[in-house]
C-alpha cells in the first residue's frame, strides 16, 4: 500500500476503523452511482424513508448477531425464530384476545426461550453451532407451519403497526428509532459490561478465557438468548410493517444479518466486534437492495448481490488483517507472489464474468419487467 | 538463600494418573527473593509438578506447607487466593483485548451508574499502567491497542503483570517464559524475573534453556523420570553437572564437575 520505509503505518492506523470505513466507502459508492444513474427516484424522501424502514428491521438482529459472531458462534435460526414468535403473538391477539402489549412481551419472551434452547443445544449437547442452529431453524419453521398452516394472519392492533411502521415520532419512523436504540444498547453492552468484555475474550481465546475463570458456556448462552429476543423483536416489527404474518415470513433473515455484521468488520474468526460497523453494514445492504429495485433489476438478483458482498468483505478483511510479523514486506510482496497473482487474476476474471452476466440480465430482463 | 524459612514446601509428592506414576516422592522448597529453576527432559514431570503446586492437580500422596502452615488446594482459584499464581507458556492472553482489559480479565473493576454496575474502563487502564510501570518497569507506547499488536516480550509482561497485580502474590510460577522469544526479548524477560525476585517474590521458572537458567536462577531443581534428580546451587555448579543430572549419565559427579 504505502512505501517500503513505512510498511505498516498507514494500514495500521486505518485498521481499527476499517469496520466503519469499508461500508462507508461502499455506501458512498452506491450513493455516487445512484446519484449518476437515478438521482431523482433514489434520493426522494419517500425512498430514503423506505431504505431506513427496511434497515430498521435488521438493526436489532445485527446487534445481537455481532455478539454471537464475536464469540465465534453463528445463528442460522433467526428467520424461523422471528416467524414462529410472531405467529404465536398473532394467535394470542387474534384468537385469544390478549391485549397487544401483553402479546408483545410474550413474543419477546418466546424469542428469548428459543434462543435459550439454541444456546443449550450448542453448549450442553455440544452440537456445533452451524448444525445446531440450522437444525433448530427447521424445527422452529416446522412449528410455525404446524400452527398457522397456510393462514395469513392480518389486521393487528395499533401498537403492533406502530412498532412496525409508525411515524408518531415525526423526525424518524418508530421502527428506526427502536432499531437505533437496540444498537446503542448493544454498544454499551459491548463496551461496559462483563458480558461484552467476556464476549470478546471468548472469541479471541476461548481456552485463555476458561483459564481466567470466565464461565464460557454461560456467556455463550447469554448471546443466543439475546439473539433470540432480538429475532422475535424483528418478527414483531415485520408483522407490524406488513400488518400481516404467515409461517413462511422472514425467509432469509439469517444470511442478510450475517452479511451486514460481517461487512461491518466483525470478524467471523472471533474477537473483533464493531457495533457501528454493524449499523453501517445494515444500511449498506438496505441501500444496495433498494438500489437494485430502483434500477428495476429483477428482485431475485438481490440474493446474488448479498452473497457476493459476504464473500468479498470476508476475503478483504482477512487479507487486511494478515499481520506482517515476519517482515515479508507487506501487501506489495503478497501481490508480487506469483500464486497470489494467479488468484487475483482469477478473482478479476470472475468479477468481470459476474458483471457481464449482470449487464446481460439488466439488458434482457429490464424491458420485460417495466 | 535470603530467608531461612521457605515460603512453600512440598514433601513426598506423588501423583498417579491411573497406572502411570507421573511424580514419585518429590520434595521441593522455594524461598522468598529467590529464583528456583526446574529443569528436566520432556516427560520428566516438570509440568505435573507445577500443576500440583498451582492447585490444578491434587497430589495422590504427600503434603505441602505454605509459610509453615499446611496447605490443601482443591483448585487453581485456591492457589490464587493463597498468593500462588502461574504464567503459562501460551500466556492465556486474549489477543483482541487491550493490555488493561487482559490484566483484569475475569475480575473486572466496576462502578455504579444509576445503580447499575458497569465496567470502569478508565480505572482499569490507570491501574494496569501503574502495575506495569511500578512492578515491572515496563511502559507501553499505548494502552489502547490490542494486545495482539505487542511484541512477544511485552505480551509476556502483560501476562506477568496480571499475576503480580494481586498485592498478596508470594509465589510466581513461570512455564517456559523464554521459549518463544528472540534474544532481545529473552533478555528483557529475564530482567523482569530479576525485578520480581528483588521484590521478594519466590519465582519458580521452568525452562529448557540452560543458558537462561544459569543467568537468573539461584538454585536448580532437576527432574528426571518423575523423581527429583537433585537440587543444586547455581553458583556452585556447571552446566555439565546439570546436564548429567538431567540425562542420568555421568553419575560419578566428582569427575564431571571438576
Amino acid at each position: 500500500m504505502s512505501a517500503a520505509a513505512t510498511p505498516t503505518s498507514l494500514a495500521a492506523r486505518i485498521e481499527p476503523y476499517m469496520g466503519i470505513l469499508g461500508p462507508m466507502a461502499m455506501i458512498a459508492m452506491i450513493a455516487l452511482f445512484m446519484g449518476a444513474v437515478e438521482p431523482a427516484r433514489y434520493f426522494r424522501m419517500s425512498n430514503i424513508n423506505q431504505i431506513l424502514l427496511d434497515a430498521a428491521l435488521y438493526m436489532p438482529m445485527a446487534m445481537a448477531m455481532t455478539f454471537v459472531i464475536t464469540q465465534r458462534g453463528i445463528d442460522l435460526s433467526i428467520g424461523s425464530v422471528a416467524a414462529l414468535s410472531a405467529i404465536m403473538m398473532a394467535f394470542l391477539i387474534k384468537q385469544y384476545d390478549f391485549p397487544a402489549w401483553v402479546a408483545v412481551i410474550i413474543c419477546l419472551a418466546l424469542g428469548a426461550g428459543m434462543g435459550l434452547i439454541n444456546g443449550l443445544v450448542i453448549t450442553v449437547f455440544r452440537v456445533p453451532d452451524l448444525i445446531g442452529t440450522l437444525a433448530m431453524d427447521l424445527v422452529y419453521r416446522g412449528f410455525a407451519l404446524v400452527l398457522a398452516k397456510g393462514l395469513v394472519l392480518a389486521r393487528f392492533p395499533d401498537l403492533i403497526t406502530e412498532i412496525g411502521r409508525g411515524q408518531t415520532l415525526q423526525f424518524l419512523p418508530t421502527p428506526v428509532v427502536i432499531g437505533l436504540l437496540t444498537l446503542i444498547a448493544g454498544y454499551i453492552l459491548l463496551r461496559a459490561t462483563h458480558f461484552g468484555r467476556y464476549t470478546i475474550a471468548i472469541g479471541s481465546n476461548p481456552e485463555a478465557s476458561e483459564m481466567t475463570g470466565i464461565s464460557v458456556d454461560r456467556h455463550r448462552v447469554y448471546a443466543y438468548v439475546l439473539m433470540g429476543t432480538m429475532a422475535a423483536l424483528a418478527g414483531l416489527m415485520l408483522t407490524g410493517k406488513l400488518n400481516a404474518v404467515q409461517a413462511t415470513s422472514a425467509p432469509y433473515f439469517n444470511l442478510h444479518v450475517i452479511a451486514a455484521v460481517v461487512v461491518g468488520g466483525t470478524s467471523l474468526f472471533g474477537g473483533r466486534a464493531s457495533m457501528i460497523g454493524s449499523l453501517a453494514g445494515v444500511l449498506l445492504l438496505s441501500m444496495m437492495i433498494n438500489a437494485l429495485v430502483t434500477l428495476r433489476i429483477e428482485f431475485f438478483w438481490q440474493s446474488v448481490a448479498s452473497g457476493v458482498v459476504i464473500i468479498l468483505s470476508v476475503a478483504i478483511y482477512t487479507w487486511l488483517q494478515k499481520k506482517d510479523r515476519d517482515g515479508s514486506g507487506g501487501m506489495a510482496a503478497v501481490i508480487a507472489n506469483p500464486d497470489n497473482r494467479k488468484i487475483g487474476l482469477l478473482a478479476i476474471g470472475l468479477a468481470v464474468a459476474i458483471l457481464v452476466l449482470l449487464a446481460l440480465g439488466a439488458a434482457l430482463g429490464g424491458p420485460a419487467t417495466t | 538463600m535470603s530467608d531461612p524459612t521457605p515460603i512453600i514446601e512440598m514433601h513426598g509428592i506423588t501423583k498417579r494418573f491411573g497406572g502411570v506414576t507421573a511424580l514419585r516422592n518429590v520434595d521441593l522448597t522455594a524461598y522468598a527473593g529467590e529464583v528456583l529453576a526446574i529443569v528436566g527432559d520432556n516427560g520428566a514431570g516438570k509440568s505435573t509438578l507445577i500443576k500440583v503446586l498451582t492447585g490444578v492437580y491434587q497430589p495422590t500422596e504427600g503434603h505441602m506447607t505454605f509459610d509453615g502452615a499446611p496447605l490443601v488446594m482443591s483448585s487453581h482459584a485456591d492457589a490464587i487466593t493463597n498468593g500462588i499464581d502461574a504464567v503459562y507458556q501460551n500466556l492465556a492472553i486474549a489477543d483482541h483485548l487491550t493490555p488493561a482489559q487482559n490484566l483484569f480479565l475475569g475480575s473486572e473493576l466496576t462502578k455504579r451508574v444509576m445503580g447499575i454496575p458497569i465496567l470502569d474502563n478508565r480505572e482499569m487502564t490507570e491501574q494496569a499502567t501503574a502495575v506495569l510501570k511500578d512492578r515491572l518497569g515496563v511502559q507501553l507506547k499505548s494502552m489502547d491497542v490490542m494486545t495482539e499488536s505487542l511484541s512477544g516480550g511485552q505480551r509476556q509482561a502483560v501476562a506477568i503483570a496480571r499475576a503480580v497485580r494481586h498485592d498478596d502474590l508470594r509465589v510466581l510460577v513461570m512455564d517456559e517464559p523464554t521459549a518463544a522469544l528472540g534474544p532481545q526479548e529473552t533478555a528483557r524477560t529475564l530482567k523482569l524475573i530479576e525485578v520480581l525476585k528483588d521484590q521478594g517474590l519466590a519465582v519458580i521458572v521452568i525452562s529448557h534453556a540452560l543458558d537462561d537458567v544459569f543467568e537468573i536462577s539461584d538454585r536448580i531443581h532437576v527432574m528426571r523420570r518423575g523423581e527429583c534428580a537433585g537440587v543444586v546451587r547455581t553458583a556452585e555448579t556447571t552446566s555439565q553437572e546439570v546436564l548429567g543430572l538431567i540425562t542420568g549419565a555421568n553419575l560419578t559427579q566428582g569427575g564431571a564437575a571438576a
